[in-house]
Order: C-alpha cells, then sequence, then structure tokens
C-alpha cells in the first residue's frame, strides 16, 4: 500500500464529477420531482373541492327535492279538498233540485187532482140534476136549475 | 491460475492480483515499466484504479443524466424511475441529517459518492481473474509487455487506498472549508481549542480536537479501502483453490464463491451507504455553529 499521485489524481476526479453532479445530473431532476410533487398536491387539493362541491350540490338537491315534495304534497291536498268540495256542491245542489222537481212534480199532482176531482163533482152533479130533472119532469127551471147545480156541487 | 508462461507459485499469483499498473515518474523520465516502479516517487499514479475510478464515475454521469433522453413529469419510465428513487434516497438521508443548516452541494456529493463508491465496490463482484487475464493478453498481444505476466492490472479502485483516501482527502477539505465558511476562522480555532477543556488547557486541547479532526477522514477513507480490500482478498483466495489440481477443491472453490459473492453484495451496498452517511454527518458536523 503506496500513497502517491493517484490519491491527488482521485481527489481531483472526485471534486469533477460532484461538480458535474451538482451542475447537471442533481438539479433537473429534482426539478421535476417538485414540479410533479407540487401537480399531485393541487391534484388533491381539487379533487376535495370538487367532493366539497358535489357535497354541497347533494344538499341542495336534497333541499330542493325536499321542497317539492313539500309543494307537491300541497297541491295534491288542495286537489283532494277541492274535488271533495265539488263533489259535496254537487250533491248538495243536486239533492235541492231533486227536491225542487219533486215538490213540483207532487203540486202538479195535486192540481191534477183537484181538477179531477172538481170535474168529477161537475159532472156527477150534472148527472144527478139530469137524472133528477127526467124523475122530476120538467118542474125545474133554468135558474132553479143552476142554483141546485151549485148547491149539489158545495155538498158534494 | 496458472499464467501463459511457466508455474506460478501461490504467493506469486496472490502478489499479481495484489499489483497496480503503475505510470510513473523515474529520474529517467516517465514510464510504464514495472520493473522501474522502484524508483518512482511520489509522482506516479496507479493507472489501473483511477482508469476504473473515471470510467465508473463516467457511468454514473451517463446513467444519470444522458440515461433519461426526456425527462417527464407524469409518466417517468425505466431509468428515470430507478434516478429519482436513487435521489430520493439520498435527499432524505440528507434531510434527516441536515436538520437546520442548508446546503444545496451535500445533497449532489451524496449523490455522487453513493453511486460512484457503489459502482467501484461492484467491480469486486467481477470473478478476478477475467479482466487482469484479458488485460495481460492486450498487453502482450500489443507488445507492451513481453510476457503478461509482467501485465497487472488491478481492477476494484476501491481496494486501492489512494482512491478511498483520495475521496476522504476531498471530504476532509470541504469539512475545513465550510467550517471556516460557516463559524469563520475564529469560531473553527475556538472549536479546536476551547474545549473540552477550557482555555487554560489550549494544547491538550489541540491535540485531542486535532486528532478528532484528522481521524475523520483517515477512517472514512481506511474503512471503505479495509473492507474491499478483505473481500477481494477472500475472492483471491477462493480463485486459488481452482489453479489446484484437484476436483473436488475446485467445486467446493466455485460453491464457495458464489456464497462469498452473494454475501458480498450487501458489503459492497453497505459500504458505499456508510461512506455516503459519514459524508453527510461530518459536513452536518461542519455546519453546527452553537457551543458545545
Amino acid at each position: 500500500m503506496n500513497i502517491n499521485a493517484t490519491l491527488l489524481g482521485q481527489t481531483l476526479a472526485f471534486v469533477i464529477f460532484v461538480a458535474i453532479c451538482w451542475k447537471y445530473v442533481w438539479p433537473p431532476i429534482i426539478a421535476i420531482m417538485e414540479e410533479r410533487e407540487k401537480r399531485i398536491a393541487d391534484g388533491l387539493e381539487a379533487a376535495k373541492k370538487a367532493d366539497d362541491s358535489l357535497e354541497e350540490a347533494q344538499l341542495a338537491f336534497d333541499q330542493e327535492m325536499n321542497k317539492a315534495k313539500a309543494e307537491a304534497a300541497e297541491i295534491l291536498e288542495k286537489a283532494n279538498s277541492r274535488a271533495s268540495q265539488i263533489v259535496n256542491d254537487a250533491t248538495e245542489k243536486a239533492e235541492v233540485e231533486a227536491e225542487k222537481i219533486l215538490s213540483s212534480a207532487s203540486k202538479t199532482i195535486e192540481n191534477d187532482v183537484n181538477k179531477a176531482k172538481e170535474e168529477l163533482r161537475q159532472k156527477m152533479s150534472e148527472l144527478i140534476i139530469d137524472t133528477s130533472e127526467k124523475i122530476l119532469g120538467d118542474e125545474i127551471s133554468p135558474e132553479k136549475h143552476q142554483e141546485l147545480l151549485k148547491k149539489a156541487a158545495s155538498e158534494l | 491460475m496458472a499464467s501463459a508462461s511457466g508455474e506460478q507459485t501461490s504467493a506469486e499469483y496472490i502478489q499479481h492480483h495484489l499489483t497496480n499498473l503503475v505510470c510513473g515518474k523515474t529520474p529517467d523520465g516517465w514510464t510504464c515499466d514495472h520493473y522501474a516502479v522502484d524508483q518512482m516517487g511520489f509522482w506516479a499514479f496507479h493507472v489501473d484504479s483511477l482508469g476504473w475510478s473515471i470510467f465508473l464515475g463516467l457511468v454514473f454521469v451517463g446513467l444519470f443524466r444522458l440515461g433519461i433522453p426526456k425527462l417527464s413529469t407524469e409518466a417517468p419510465s425505466g431509468i428515470q424511475n430507478f434516478v429519482e428513487m436513487c435521489i430520493e434516497f439520498v435527499n432524505e438521508n440528507v434531510q434527516s441529517i441536515f436538520t437546520s443548516a442548508k446546503n444545496n452541494l451535500i445533497g449532489p456529493m451524496a449523490l455522487t459518492v453513493l453511486v460512484w463508491v457503489f459502482l467501484m465496490n461492484l467491480m469486486d463482484l467481477v470473478p478476478v481473474d477475467y479482466l487482469p487475464t484479458l488485460a495481460g493478453k492486450v498487453a502482450e498481444a500489443t507488445g507492451m509487455v513481453e510476457n503478461s505476466k509482467d501485465a497487472y492490472f488491478k481492477v476494484v479502485p476501491t481496494t486501492d487506498p489512494n482512491i478511498t483516501l483520495g475521496m476522504a482527502l476531498a471530504v476532509f477539505v470541504l469539512i475545513i472549508f465550510y467550517s471556516i465558511k460557516i463559524k469563520g476562522l475564529k469560531g473553527f480555532l475556538a472549536e479546536l481549542t476551547l474545549h473540552p477543556f477550557g482555555k487554560w488547557m489550549m494544547p491538550v486541547n489541540l491535540v485531542l480536537e486535532g486528532v478528532n479532526l484528522i481521524a475523520k477522514p483517515i477512517s472514512l477513507g481506511l474503512r471503505l479501502f479495509g473492507n474491499l480490500y478483505a473481500g477481494e482478498m477472500i475472492f483471491i483466495l477462493i480463485a486459488l483453490m481452482l489453479t489446484f489440481s484437484s476436483i473436488s477443491i475446485g467445486l467446493l472453490g466455485v460453491g464457495l464463491h458464489l456464497v462469498w459473492a452473494l454475501f458480498h453484495i450487501l458489503i459492497l451496498a453497505l459500504q458505499a451507504f456508510i461512506f455516503m452517511v459519514l459524508t453527510i454527518v461530518y459536513l452536518a458536523m461542519a455546519h453546527e455553529t452553537e457551543d458545545h
């Protein structure tokens, strides 16, 4: 093991290689790695942001959805009550109408009955007068006749 | 393995594997002749260690810079994934140790140390005879040596203390540089002289803290060297079993080589990691400003 100028040669080579590495090897790769690190960090942050906004959107969506549901329910309820009201109204009206028709019908029937009764009475008294005229002869004057007729009609 | 010409003893075989290809300055001028090594002084270079070291450094740069034709932020693929994984790993280590101080040199340096040292260690897994034998043949064929036995070629740079201590020296210089830069010359000297015993024991403090300071690069370099040298040594000894003309010993050698190589993968990665962590820790200590 003899020490000689090889040592100085190696020292020089060492200095040169370290300098080359310092100037040309290390910086570009470190720069690339740092840039990538930054990109990854940025990407993660962006992803987080996107996540947050997604959550926000989901929340807003849920809110809107609930509101819409409530509105729909309200509308449905309103419609239901309106429908039942309409039905009630219609029923009421129909009942009133029916009663009206019924009462007018019964009135008509009563009138008819009364008319028929009147007519019947008229006919009957005429018949009776005719018959009794035939039996009694012409003793009854037309005045008397009219009088009798009236009396009989009122008595019947 | 017996070399092409003549018999080689076990000691020669081991010695051959542990000798570097040296080019240096002799009184007659620069030469790569192995027989002139004794005349070389300090100004000699282990061409093989240094060559592999630089080649692997280029592999590192090539893989981490040129290996990725187009950097992609969104869909990294293949090599970019691997590179990013390495950088993230290193960055995590640096940030866990450098809690308060900031220094954008530490990350790249730690990355370079980790990958480069790992690659250099990884050469240990190439079977010990392949590359030296190839180099010997090439040298013989091109006429650089007359006998391939004279061609020495050590492949694993981190088994050369010059390499490991060379890197440790650079770290040491940085430790001193940042100590002075952050704490000022006064602060640095105060750190060296004023504790543990207070200002009346300055010389003692200086010796203690000086040893502490010097021990950092030495232990850093020698730890890596020692681990890898020992691992390489065991590979050589196992390879030596294959030179015996006994099939059973040869088979045992193959089995042992496999086991040791698998285990060594752990050591290679661990030592590269330790070298990196200690580099970071030492520099983090140089950045600490608070007094103890």
